[in-house]
């Protein structure tokens, strides 16, 4: 239980709290790391093929190990890219999976929240490569697209500290161990 | 200050505090419920740890200000600072030791979950439901081998038939043969509409691929838990790819639930208990940031509040300076209707009042004011001379006139007695001396009148002096005033008219019938002196000579006092005093009585307005006095002349002194009056007739007979000033 602070032991809890915020960033793609992605026409719809790494910190990890589910989200935009503006969102993407360590089944199960399919892994690194490998994600229709525009896809992972159990979520949201996310990795379309 | 106290921003503060407890609201929400505020929690802690630093800055002005205003001594700072003290330490223990408490409670409750029985409990239930599975699982594996050394031979209906086949007589819910590559060759299920088998994770392909049997329990999505078998299918030839059969077994629905049971407690409580950390420090952070914003709230509600108690003690405070200060006009305004709100109102009637008083009092001593310089104008008016006392003798007022006939400045000498002179001032001798012979008298109780003859350096003032005691009911002040009045000129007149009566007497009386006297005395010698007897004619010669003679000798007394009644008038010149001297006494030098004369002449050479033969006559008198002294026992003449200075009132005196036998004791007080003389042959006048020429010149004379024997005459006689003719022009 390394990864827990003793809040009782800081009598300076409002520096503790400032010192926190200020020092806690994503730890970048030391941990979350998008190797490679594409998209691909297929049928009018565009589907996205993706490699990913995914090492969990030793907080996170542990907490697996401990029972607690873990969610793993990717965030996928499409970007109308623009000449004299910013860029325009104009359609936003998530896919999310669950974590969790049976101990019954000794098994590392991988929930795909959108479609609820759990598959079973023996071990952690099985299922962390197969979160890691997407293949053939529709995306969107080619039929909301504009022809003569030029588009940009991004993808982004990262662990959803949202989804976390409510006691951990105040740790996770000031310590580093638990901030994991991957640069945003962008191609066009 | 108590504009600033006033309009302290307390609505702000309020609007605060308000929204620092509704973050802390939300979040203590956040950390119990997963859905409500999850995104916000991030930032309700900034808000909250900004509101609290916030709070903190505001806490540390509020406290600097305190002290600032303490170390300055300002009114009111230390009841702040001790009403401060107070507020925060009655704060502080209760919310410290429920702190305290709480956090024992709150570790205490949260291990108290936990519980190594109901682990172990657990543990063995996990292991209970492993053995039950484990025995159906190794069946499983059994049957799975089993078919795949069916599936080692192919059958003439081909594997799918095949696989359809095995389901029959297994208990196997699905059967998968995969090829060397994962792909699947055939498939079989109970499940109708399942056209795609469950497929195994690439490690178990690994595995199998290997040539090891693969034996696992997945917990299905709706399904349950199943048990997955893979077993490699051994190859006919050599030439055949090493395929693979994944058989799954469905767990008994009853033994399924009580194992999902097993394992979902189990997960929980491990979680729970992995938690259990995180919770306490979630709990703990909550607790003790509300804990925080609790103390910091107290803390500066303690400042506010000792502040504002204080306030009309300071404003009351400042107020008492105020007036101290003599600012009667100071009102405090009134806020409230408590006690402190009476005594604002009461302070503000005391400052009314005394404002009141003082308007009278200014009134009374501009009234005084004006009777003070009323009554001055009135002494300053008065051609008397006005001084008055205290009870120990020392001078309290005076006016012009006193000044103005005592020819001095009488300012410095205010609050001092006769014997106190003023410091780095000389006191001239002549108010020394007046002061001297006013002395005795201010203890006198009754009324007075006396005398004193001084000698100015403006000349001899006689001065008539009236004193009498002042009132003194309460023995606060009390004293002596003395009224006087110059008679020097009065004096003078008085002698003058009684001389011109005694001269117009004798002229009348006596001088009159001397002259039939003389004539009828003539003419009997005249007649009868040639017809008697020449001894007859001898007794009447020598009779009517005797007669002629002693009238003779009387029209010169008459006309000695016709001299000395007659009303002069001086001719002033300006004289050289050594050189008039000087030649006058030469005739003296040569006398027949051996007498020596001596001349000590002042080397200043003084120049004396006066008139020359008054002056030599004086003189001429003098001197003979003194010859007439020393005729017998001869000796010696000195005659001095001396400038002296006083108050810058330059005199000349003149001394003539003999070692004769002196004045006649106890006749020296009368010696200047007429008539008076010691001498058989004397007329008495001669002395008289010296003290009427000093008078004419506004000078004074003194006799004296010095210790070391004769007889001394000091006449001092005012250098140029102005009165001697003014004396003369009066007395013409």
């Amino acid at each position: 239980m390394h990864g827990c602070v003793n809040v009782a032991n800081w009598p300076l809890l409002p520096l503790w709290l400032l010192g926190m915020l200020l020092l806690t960033q994503p730890v970048w793609a030391a941990n979350f790391q998008i190797l490679h992605a594409e998209t691909q026409l297929h049928e009018g719809v565009y589907l996205v093929n993706a490699d990913m790494h995914f090492e969990l910190s030793a907080d996170s990890r542990e907490a697996l190990d401990n029972s607690v589910p873990l969610t793993v989200q990717l965030t996928f935009q499409v970007r109308r890219q623009r000449d004299w503006l910013w860029d325009q969102v104009i359609a936003s993407v998530q896919q999310r999976y669950q974590l969790q360590y049976h101990s019954l089944a000794q098994q590392y199960v991988v929930t795909n929240l959108n479609s609820h399919q759990r598959h079973s892994f023996p071990t952690y690194a099985a299922a962390m490569e197969y979160i890691g490998r997407l293949r053939g994600f529709p995306l969107l229709d080619q039929t909301l697209l504009d022809a003569d525009t030029r588009y940009q896809v991004r993808l982004r992972a990262e662990l959803d500290i949202h989804s976390l159990p409510a006691p951990l979520r105040p740790l996770a949201y000031v310590s580093r161990a638990w901030r994991l996310r991957s640069h945003w990795y962008s191609w066009m379309l | 200050m108590i504009d600033s106290l006033r309009h302290r921003p307390l609505l702000p503060m309020l609007l605060l505090f308000g929204l620092m407890l509704l973050a802390l609201l939300m979040m203590s929400d956040a950390t119990q419920h997963s859905e409500r505020f999850n995104e916000l929690y991030f930032w309700l802690l900034v808000f909250s740890a900004g509101g609290l630093v916030l709070l903190t800055v505001l806490i540390g002005v509020g406290l600097y200000q305190l002290m600032h205003r303490y170390r300055q001594h300002e009114p009111g700072s230390r009841l702040s600072l001790r009403l401060m003290v107070l507020f925060v330490a009655l704060a502080l223990v209760p919310v410290g030791v429920v702190y305290h408490f709480s956090l024992q409670f709150l570790q205490r409750g949260i291990d108290s979950w936990f519980d190594v029985r109901i682990e172990d409990a657990l543990n063995d239930a996990l292991e209970l439901g492993r053995s039950a599975l484990d025995l159906r699982m190794r069946e499983a594996l059994k049957q799975t081998q089993r078919i795949a050394e069916d599936l080692r031979q192919p059958n003439r209906t081909g594997v799918a038939m095949q696989l359809d086949e095995m389901l029959t007589y297994t208990e196997a819910t699905e059967l998968t043969l995969f090829g060397q590559n994962g792909r699947i060759i055939a498939t079989a299920s109970l499940d109708p509409l399942r056209i795609v088998p469950h497929q195994p994770p690439d490690i178990v392909f690994l595995q199998v691929r290997q040539g090891h049997d693969y034996l696992s329990l997945d917990p299905i999505h709706n399904v349950g838990f199943h048990i997955r078998v893979m077993v490699p299918v051994p190859s006919v030839g050599s030439a055949d790819e090493t395929r693979m059969l994944q058989a799954l077994f469905p767990v008994p629905s009853r033994l399924g639930e009580l194992a999902d049971s097993v394992q979902s407690a189990f997960d929980s409580y491990r979680e729970l208990k992995f938690l259990r950390n995180p919770l306490k420090t979630s709990f703990i952070l909550t607790l003790s940031l509300v804990l925080l914003f609790g103390v910091l709230a107290a803390f500066w509600a303690a400042l506010y509040a000792a502040q504002r108690l204080v306030a009309p003690i300071r404003e009351l405070a400042e107020g008492t300076r105020a007036v101290a200060a003599g600012d009667y006009d100071r009102q405090l305004p009134l806020t409230s209707n408590d006690e402190l709100g009476f005594l604002v109102h009461s302070f503000n009637q005391m400052t009314r009042n005394l404002a009141h008083a003082r308007l009278a009092e200014q009134r009374s001593q501009q009234l005084l004011k004006r009777q003070r310089t009323y009554l001055q104008a009135v002494l300053a008016r008065l051609s008397s001379g006005v001084l008055t006392f205290d009870h120990s003798g020392c001078l309290r007022t005076y006016n012009i006139a006193a000044e103005q006939i005592l020819h001095t400045r009488l300012g410095k000498r205010v609050g001092r007695s006769s014997d106190d002179h003023p410091p780095n001032h000389s006191p001239s001798q002549h108010i020394q001396r007046f002061f001297e012979a006013l002395k005795p008298w201010l203890q006198h109780p009754e009324d007075w009148r006396q005398e004193v003859t001084l000698f100015a350096g403006t000349g001899r003032l006689v001065l008539m002096c009236r004193g009498s005691s002042l009132p003194d009911p309460d023995r606060l002040r009390g004293g002596h005033v003395v009224v006087f009045d110059d008679i020097t000129a009065l004096v003078q007149a008085q002698r003058d008219a009684a001389w011109a009566e005694v001269a117009r007497r004798l002229a009348h009386e006596i001088k009159n019938p001397l002259t039939p006297i003389q004539l009828a005395t003539e003419r009997i010698r005249h007649k009868y002196l040639k017809q008697m007897e020449p001894e007859q004619a001898r007794v009447l010669d020598r009779g009517t000579q005797t007669i002629i003679q002693q009238v003779q000798s009387m029209k010169e007394i008459v006309n000695d006092f016709n001299n000395y009644a007659r009303p002069t008038r001086l001719n002033m010149t300006p004289i050289a005093v050594n050189r008039f001297i000087s030649e006058l006494l030469y005739p003296y030098r040569s006398n027949r009585h051996g007498i020596r004369v001596v001349f000590a002449a002042d080397t200043a050479d003084p120049t004396l307005m006066a008139d020359a033969s008054r002056l030599r006559q004086l003189l001429h008198n003098l001197i003979q006095n003194s010859l007439e002294a020393l005729s017998e026992t001869g000796g010696q003449l000195t005659v001095c002349t001396r400038v002296c200075s006083d108050q810058g009132q330059e005199h000349l005196q003149v001394q003539i002194c003999d070692d004769g036998p002196g004045f006649p004791d106890g006749r020296i007080g009368n010696m200047f009056e007429p008539y008076v003389t010691t001498k058989p042959k004397g007329t008495g006048l001669g002395l008289a007739i010296v003290r009427k020429i000093v008078d004419e010149h506004g000078g004074l004379i003194d006799l004296a007979n010095p210790p070391e024997g004769g007889a001394q005459v000091t006449i001092r006689l005012p250098l140029n000033s102005p009165s001697c003719a003014t004396t003369e022009e009066n007395k013409a």
